[in-house]
């Protein structure tokens, strides 16, 4: 991990099985699937649902710097708690917990390299049982940083017009606008195929190793940097379909290459493709 | 309206509370590994195959008795998400004694009765998946028997 920007924001499943019990860590596990905390998590982590935890009921929205606090005091999270996100998927959804708390302000966080899979791969211990943790004062964040590390829709229309860095993490088919969905998921309701005008294509993907865990920072400057140009002075706005896929790939430029100004575009392919008069590009 | 041991399963979840609820999908879930095919038996049709609707592979297996009830055995692949493997088992609980043909007059409706309004939601969709596929087999059972008898 030494040669990443931040090598910090990662730990393996090692240092982890050695520092469960740790004063000053939480762990919390977020998943694409709703139930699989409850066959079995690492031991004292908590679970955190991306979107009844996290997203507001009734506006699209995050939830409320008043919901965050109470969220964190729930699990015993104090601004000076450092958490460690872990989940399925190769990361995707503790990505976008990891960016939600970043959302907040919170600066103390983490990614267990490799994630869950990495983890019952290697043999090491789950439980069932679910931790509780005595309620601790976690203030009210004064603000979400919607603007530092957030694009809303109009941020990447203004990014597509100027010509600047859109990253799209989406598969080739949904950036061609060959299909509107994942391969192997259901349609989730995008009236229309395609990309913003000017992104390139980068799936998330590629810059996850097939055993969950990231590439190495010289792969990932080829993928990001050789191929497509980037560069970490740059403003970069990430999409996917939901925000959950381009997380990963916001922890990636933000965390592993040192990105100065990265934001996730969380309204991203829902939003784009279904918006009237947004445009969009097909093909590859 | 629902084959009796899929009612009691509704009657079962119906007004549960949230958290008794995903416990019991989760055990639900636990048992689907025992729904495989067991050594030695036989089928009248087997359809497996990794679809775009699911995350895995799904191996369904239908044999029909001679009073036409209908049996089956599914397997899944290891990624398949845990409600999908809590309605294989509960499908394969609840379609227990009942004819190919009340398996195609199931209606889909009790899904949301059995998992609740908050777990239906996108990314869950795939909970119809194996209905959807064990009418698809019985509907090509059916489709023999007619072909055969004209």
């Amino acid at each position: 991990m030494s040669n990443y920007a931040h090598p910090e924001a990662l730990v393996s499943t090692e240092w982890l099985a050695d520092h469960l019990n740790t004063p000053g860590i939480r762990i919390v596990e977020s998943n694409e699937d709703i139930l699989l905390y409850g066959t079995g998590h690492l031991p004292g982590a908590v679970h955190i649902d991306w979107r009844a935890d996290l997203q507001d009921e009734v506006y699209r929205d995050y939830i409320s710097p008043e919901a965050f606090a109470d969220l964190c005091s729930r699990h015993g999270i104090s601004p000076d708690t450092t958490v460690i996100f872990y989940g399925d998927k190769s990361n995707w959804w503790s990505c976008y917990a990891l960016w939600a708390f970043r959302l907040f302000g919170h600066t103390k966080v983490k990614i267990l390299d490799g994630g869950r899979d990495k983890w019952i791969a290697e043999g090491r211990t789950l439980t069932r049982e679910i931790p509780t943790f005595p309620p601790v004062n976690y203030p009210v964040p004064v603000k979400r940083l919607d603007e530092e590390i957030r694009a809303f829709y109009d941020d990447a229309l203004k990014h597509s017009q100027a010509k600047l860095p859109l990253v799209d993490v989406r598969s080739p088919g949904e950036f061609k606008g060959d299909i509107t969905h994942m391969p192997e998921y259901p349609q989730e309701g995008v009236l229309r195929g395609g990309h913003i005008p000017g992104a390139k294509s980068v799936p998330w993907k590629r810059a996850a190793n097939d055993d969950a865990t990231f590439k190495s920072a010289d792969e990932l400057r080829k993928i990001y940097e050789t191929e497509i140009g980037l560069n970490p002075a740059e403003d970069v706005v990430a999409y996917c379909r939901i925000g959950e896929r381009s997380s990963h790939t916001w922890f990636v430029l933000t965390y592993l290459l040192g990105y100065e100004k990265v934001r996730n575009y969380d309204g991203s392919w829902t939003e784009w493709g279904n918006r009237v008069r947004a445009p969009i590009e097909k093909g590859a | 309206m629902y084959p009796p041991k899929l009612q009691q399963i509704v009657d079962l979840f119906e007004g549960l509370p949230e958290v008794e609820r995903r416990e019991i999908l989760i055990s639900y879930a636990d048992r689907a590994v025992h729904q495989a095919p067991r050594e030695g038996e036989t089928f009248d049709l087997e359809d497996v195959r990794k679809d775009e609707e699911c995350t895995d592979t799904v191996g369904i297996f239908l044999r029909v008795d001679a009073n036409r009830v209908a049996h089956y055995r599914v397997t899944l692949g290891p990624q398949v998400q845990t409600l999908t493997k809590a309605m294989t088992s509960i499908l394969c609980k609840g379609l227990e004694d009942a004819t190919v043909d009340q398996v195609l007059d199931v209606p889909s409706d009790f899904v949301p009765k059995i998992i609740g309004a908050e777990l239906v939601r996108a990314r869950s969709q795939t909970v119809y998946y194996i209905l959807t596929r064990m009418k698809s087999a019985a509907k090509v059972w059916l489709n023999r028997e007619r072909s055969e008898n004209a």
